[in-house]
């Protein structure tokens, strides 16, 4: 850390060659980047890089990493598209309730945002646009989240993002609306770099839908960056869904700022993709906030998933309410720490975290950590977790009613991971993940034949 | 319809049925009486198919089908019903939902047309009253937070749902007061009929105060040891397994 605010520019000489890649891509993107004339936004973005080069990536001995190994991420190399090939947009299937969908193929931004798709009382605008135009309405918002201690991969996407959204939703709108931003992948080894401004203004409801597809490809990396704002009052549920192809890599930060009485409902369900790390902030920043975390993985493969939380109660009266569910079928892996912490006025807290998990196979593996960091006494602050595998009990009476194998084990799990899915409301999204799981369980049965076959 | 010979089956290789041999026809109602650790449940549960029970020697025929080659599942469709001693809670599975797929995989099993959603949910309703089954408890998960006589109760509801050719009985009266054991006992009854058999498991004799059978066979050590009308369960009744075993 010594020294660095009087470190030359990243030059890479002398760097962790795992950084060469990245410091080559900034010093190649220099100077053409959305919004790199404003001062403060090109101070921004290469003091982004230069933090990068300073920390390194982070390694298995960091505690935040500790279960999340990220070489196979570091050894192959990725490069952001700037066009994209036309025939992709196609692939992109909206949910039928979405009343505007946001397509973004391989990172980039299929063009243009359509007036027939935009939704009374929201302002969709894409952020590079916006850069140019309207610089400074962006300027408390945009880059908040590294403020304080930032991973690498959030650096990467502050350095070198191009495309992304500003989604505002004005005072007092109540949509009964979804907005769907569709993330699809096609082209192997691209570097996805997606920048979401999301600013919920005083008194407004709305529901964001944000889904990860892609094909079969030889796996593209995806380092995405969420900044969203409550303001008073305000109502938001998002949700994201991980249906990615299972060689994706996705890092995907979420941050999210609660002013008061405003309430997030933050859902995430992951079936795809080859290792996944989420991470979601919530900073309860006001009296009255509340936010609403749940999140479902069905795993196989060796796929790899990191549900990273940290809900942050800065002040009195909030309440954080976080539960995660998932299935793991053959050697997958997944992680759930689950941070909180209750800052010394943060009176009359209730914060409440669980995770549970069903083990499948006995490769399977979870890690599960909570981390209550409480500096105030009068609070309420409940976690736990579970392991277990299907009840054996329960599945022979299913059979003895004359309900197959296959059946019964569908059945037990889905009436696992519901708990999670229903959280939704019903609907399109509900349905959406609902069938999600159910391929991903056929797809656990079908292995399992090949595999016996084998 | 059910053949017994020999059989004999071990749980984490204890040997627990020693030659059992048993015959049961259709419309007869077979009462296996017999102290703890005789081996009642053990023979419940090999009928039914649990994985944990090992068979190692003799034959269970039912139907002309060769019983012990069947996976659970195809045994139920076949018309073997098994009732819990202690019917499985199962959580998040509503018990409407369970029943349905159950039913209609006979169905299909036996080359019916599965009944849709508004069948389904007359007949089921239906039935549930002539059990005595309070509609909310069909739309609540599988048998979770039941009372002991509700999830007996559950299980007639199946019996009579699925109205299997062979209802195995595993210690039904276990855990009913006398008001719950009355009523569970006519809903079985209602379900007798010449095509239809039923084995009752039962430690005690107080279930076939209510469910005349007409055989009684006692078991001890995994075999049968003495076989007899109902007389034989009230002269069990009166002095006791002991008695038995000393004269068998």
């Amino acid at each position: 850390m010594d020294g660095s605010k009087n470190m030359p520019e990243p030059s890479g000489i002398g760097h962790d060659p795992q950084l060469q890649p990245y410091l080559d891509l900034h010093d190649k993107a220099r100077g053409a980047l959305p919004g790199e004339r404003l001062e403060w936004h090109s101070i921004w973005r290469h003091g982004s890089m230069r933090r990068l080069a300073d920390q390194g990536f982070p390694t298995t001995r960091d505690e935040e990493w500790r279960y999340t190994p990220l070489r196979p991420v570091l050894s192959k190399q990725f490069t952001p598209r700037q066009a994209h090939d036309e025939k992709a947009a196609c692939a992109a299937e909206r949910l039928e309730s979405a009343h505007c969908a946001v397509v973004f193929v391989d990172g980039v931004l299929q063009d243009p945002i359509s007036s027939d798709e935009s939704v009374p009382g929201i302002r969709i605008q894409p952020i590079a646009a916006l850069l140019e135009r309207d610089p400074d309405c962006l300027r408390p918002y945009l880059g908040k989240s590294s403020e304080g201690p930032a991973h690498a991969f959030s650096l990467i996407n502050n350095a070198l993002f191009r495309d992304g959204l500003v989604i505002e939703i004005e005072p007092d709108v109540d949509c009964d609306k979804t907005v769907e931003l569709i993330f699809v992948s096609q082209t192997g080894q691209t570097l996805v770099l997606p920048r979401i401004v999301v600013l919920s203004r005083a008194g407004s409801s709305a529901r964001i839908v944000e889904r990860h597809i892609g094909d079969m490809n030889p796996g593209c990396l995806t380092c995405g960056v969420n900044e969203i704002y409550l303001e008073k009052g305000a109502r938001l549920k998002y949700h994201l869904v991980e249906s990615a192809s299972d060689n994706a890599y996705q890092v995907l930060g979420n941050w999210a700022y609660l002013s008061q009485d405003s309430r997030l409902d933050f859902h995430t369900v992951t079936t795809g993709g080859a290792l996944v790390r989420n991470d979601l902030v919530v900073d309860l920043q006001e009296p009255g906030a509340q936010c609403n975390i749940r999140g479902a993985y069905c795993l196989s493969g060796r796929q790899h998933v990191d549900n990273f939380t940290t809900v942050i109660h800065s002040a009195p009266h909030c309440s954080s309410n976080e539960h995660y569910k998932g299935v793991l079928d053959q050697r997958s892996r997944a992680v759930f720490h689950g941070r909180v912490r209750v800052a010394p006025d943060a009176q009359q807290t209730d914060a409440r975290q669980a995770n549970n998990t069903l083990l499948l196979s006995s490769d399977a593996e979870i890690d599960t950590k909570p981390q209550l960091e409480i500096y105030a006494d009068d609070v309420k602050c409940s976690h736990g977790a579970t392991v277990g595998s299907l009840d054996e009990q329960a599945m022979f009476y299913l059979k003895t009613r004359g309900i197959d194998s296959d059946s019964a084990r569908s059945m037990l799990i889905r009436a696992f991971v519901d708990e999670i899915l229903d959280a939704a409301e019903a609907g399109a999204v509900q349905q959406h993940v609902k069938t999600l799981v159910d391929d991903k369980m056929s797809s656990f049965r079908n292995q399992q034949r090949s595999g016996r076959q084998s | 319809m059910l053949k017994i010979n020999n059989l004999r089956a071990s749980v984490e290789d204890k040997p627990i049925l020693n030659g059992l041999s048993l015959e049961v026809n259709a419309g007869e109602v077979h009462a296996v009486m017999g102290p703890n650790g005789s081996g009642k449940s053990t023979l419940a549960n090999v009928l039914a198919g649990r994985d944990q029970y090992e068979v190692t020697a003799g034959s269970v025929v039912f139907k002309d089908m060769d019983l012990l080659e069947l996976e659970p599942e195809i045994r139920a469709r076949e018309g073997l019903f098994l009732a819990f001693q202690y019917p499985v809670e199962i959580p998040g599975v509503s018990n409407v939902h369970m029943l349905k797929a159950a039913l209609n995989s006979r169905r299909i099993h036996q080359g019916q047309k599965e009944l849709d959603a508004v069948s389904f949910l007359k007949l089921i309703k239906e039935k549930a009253e002539r059990v005595g089954m309070k509609q909310e408890f069909l739309y609540r998960a599988v048998n979770e937070g039941f009372s002991g006589g509700e999830k007996k109760r559950n299980e007639v509801l199946q019996m009579s749902l699925f109205e299997p050719s062979l209802s195995v009985l595993d210690e039904t009266d276990s855990g009913l007061d006398i008001d719950a054991l009355k009523i569970v006992a006519a809903g079985i009854n209602s379900q007798r009929s010449p095509e239809r058999a039923m084995l009752v498991v039962t430690h005690y004799q107080r279930l076939l105060d209510y469910i005349s059978p007409d055989f009684v066979h006692v078991l001890a050590h995994g075999k049968i040891i003495r076989s007899g009308g109902k007389e034989l369960a009230e002269e069990l009744e009166e002095r006791g397994y002991g008695w038995i075993e000393e004269h068998a």
